[in-house]
């Protein structure tokens, strides 16, 4: 096997020891409110790793993350009222399921490019929405559905991470792992495939890709990453409701990861940050949560007219900027 | 080709017969024409937000999600002014004129920053207006109920037996209008042909000469009255809540996309197509519920019916 296969690129190098930090000392300083924050914050994290990858590397705009999301997020409740599995087999099944539907999604929407992709994802999106209002979430009911009124029953969280704050810890792995596979996949055949058909589908074909299967396969990790991250969210939260995966909600993902930079891991993090962690902020200082609307709107407008590659692009340009001149110095 | 068009048409009509018949099926005709006519009203609300959308994208190569966050700016001035005391088409008018003025500062100061990036981008970057719009108008108006009332509510108008109200009759009328009105703008005016001349080739247009900033402003012109009027009438027929009428937009591109973000006909009745249906659903028990599903599984299965046969080719501007 080559060994360049697991070398560690200064840039990952950055990224682990990042989240080996987080790891440690985030739970220990965080209160029960920034506790639930940050889990959140980390589970789309997990999400928007999806939305991103399929973008920066394929070009392929997905509407749908949230939608996706909520679907794992389902299984993994209904399997839980229904069954006596650890939370990992739940975690794994409802990531497979989700992976599955990603699939479906990917078959039709294949034939599309660009604004239309877009648009189908966005209309599946839609259709979720209003599935999940109707139906609702799992919550230890009878029937198909298991919606019950009043409260619901307990989730089971995995042995390893009873606790808020080692589940916060046991979500963070579960992101680093998230961005591993993806990186796994780069650096292997799929990588390679992707590439070239990023570049110019005439060639890829030519090339002898088969390039409906390794898009297929792309949209099938992204949905893999979103059940995955829909499953720990209701880890975290214990129960799921349905105005968290709204169709606006999945457009705004795919904003924030143009803003935060789709085409490396910290643009990716930065965008979950946005999306939750900015918000919890301005609710502790007590601003309208309808003044948060605007500070995000004007943020994606000045990100999007202003930084191509995101805020990380940015970051990482004038990180570089500095480096050099210190290197020439 | 001709015949390939007489079948989808075919298609098309065979298909409505069938859903309104499956689902009409029991029902009392004078029922079941009470919900076409509501249905027909929905539509028509889909469909103008559509074609204001689909003007927009030709000429521009902007999908504006910010259509709806601007109507509903409009609207809630128009109910301020009412409760001001204002004489109530004064109101209607400023609705419009606030839609027109916002829709044309984008337009004019934000768009064309972002003239040479990806169709994508420029419809994210709507998005972010619409959530500045939506935020500050969340912000100035808390959430009470509210409504608009107009004139033409009390106005029934006998039809075949059924009383629709005289507001349904001019949302239907002012669609198939703008539609012919549109379309006698674009094949018979200079800006008109301008604007196809944009559509079809943007850069080359622009080495013709074609005065790329004046047409476009016209064509946010247009959008911005057409977001106007749609919002003034979905806060009058449907609900007068910001967030409610800014993601109206979503069902509105689901109109456009049955028109291939192209034909403002095939715009029109997509959107009269999925008011009706979605509005038939009420009388079917275990569908009610996901009844606003409806525009979205049509337009998927329409965007599927024109992609049919097309293999997977080269990449290129689409």
């Amino acid at each position: 096997m080559d060994p360049r296969l697991f070398r560690i690129t200064p840039s990952g190098g950055w990224g682990l020891a990042l989240a080996a930090l987080a790891f440690v000392f985030l739970p220990m300083v965080s209160t029960s409110y920034w506790l639930s924050v940050f889990t959140s914050a980390a589970c789309f994290t997990l999400a928007l790793a999806g939305v991103a990858f399929m973008y920066a590397r394929l070009g392929m705009v997905s509407l749908t993350q949230v939608g996706l999301m909520g679907v794992g997020g389902w299984v993994a409740l209904r399997l839980n009222h229904a069954y006596d599995f650890p939370f990992e087999v739940n975690l794994i099944l409802a990531a497979t399921v989700t992976m599955i539907c990603g699939w479906l999604l990917a078959l039709p929407a294949l034939r599309m490019r660009g604004l239309y992709l877009a648009l189908v994802t966005l209309m599946a999106a839609g259709g979720l929405e209003i599935v999940f209002a109707t139906f609702q979430f799992p919550n230890g009911g009878e029937g198909f559905w298991g919606v019950q009124t009043g409260s619901g029953e307990a989730f089971r969280r995995p042995w390893l991470a009873q606790s808020p704050e080692n589940y916060l810890r046991y979500v963070i792995v579960c992101a680093v792992l998230g961005f591993l596979l993806i990186e796994l996949h780069r650096r292997l055949q799929p990588g390679r495939a992707w590439a070239l058909i990023r570049r110019s589908e005439a060639a890829a074909i030519a090339a002898g890709v088969n390039v409906t299967l390794y898009k297929t396969w792309a949209f099938g990790i992204s949905g893999l990453l979103g059940g995955a991250a829909g499953a720990l969210l209701a880890g975290s939260l214990g129960l799921l409701d349905d105005g968290t995966f709204r169709a606006s909600e999945s457009v705004m993902l795919f904003a924030l990861a143009v803003v935060g930079g789709a085409r490396h891991w910290l643009g990716v993090v930065i965008a979950a940050a946005l999306y939750k962690v900015l918000p919890a902020l301005l609710n502790l200082w007590g601003v309208d949560a309808d003044l948060a609307f605007v500070i995000f709107g004007a943020g994606l407008l000045h990100a999007v007219i202003t930084a191509p590659d995101g805020i990380a692009g940015q970051i990482l340009g004038a990180l570089r900027k500095k480096g050099g001149r210190n290197a020439a110095g | 080709m001709a015949l390939k068009n007489l079948t989808n048409w075919l298609l098309w009509a065979g298909l409505m017969a069938a859903i309104i018949a499956l689902l009409g099926w029991g029902a009392r005709p004078n029922m079941l024409g009470l919900f076409i006519a509501s249905g027909l009203a929905v539509g028509s609300l889909y469909a103008l937000g559509g074609i204001g959308i689909v003007v927009l994208y030709r000429a521009t190569g902007v999908l504006n999600f910010a259509s709806g966050a601007a109507g509903a700016a409009g609207a809630m001035t128009a109910w301020q002014l009412v409760a001001w005391g204002w004489w109530p088409p004064l109101s209607w008018a400023a609705c419009i004129l606030v839609a027109l003025v916002l829709t044309l500062a984008y337009g004019r100061l934000i768009a064309p920053q972002l003239a040479w990036r990806d169709p994508v981008v420029k419809a994210v970057a709507t998005l972010g207006y619409a959530l500045i719009l939506l935020g500050l108008v969340s912000f100035l108006w808390i959430d009470e109920p509210r409504s608009i009332t107009l004139p033409t509510d009390d106005v029934g108008v006998r039809l075949l037996g059924l009383r629709i109200t005289a507001t349904r009759l001019i949302v239907f009328a002012a669609s198939i209008l703008v539609v012919v009105g549109i379309w006698l703008f674009l094949s018979r005016t200079r800006v008109g042909l301008q604007m196809r001349a944009l559509a079809n080739d943007r850069s080359l247009a622009a080495l013709l000469g074609i005065p790329i900033l004046r047409v476009e402003t016209i064509a946010w012109g247009i959008a911005g009255l057409m977001a106007g009027f749609t919002g003034l009438m979905f806060a009058n027929l449907i609900r007068l809540e910001p967030v409610v009428i800014t993601f109206m937009v979503i069902p509105s591109i689901a109109a456009a996309i049955c028109g291939r973000l192209e034909s403002l006909l095939l715009v029109l009745l997509g959107g009269l197509s999925m008011g009706v249906i979605e509005n038939l659903l009420t009388l079917d028990p275990t569908l009610r519920g996901v009844r606003p599903i409806a525009p979205f599984v049509i337009a998927a299965l329409v965007l599927l019916w024109y992609q049919r046969g097309a293999r997977l080719t080269f990449g290129g501007r689409d």
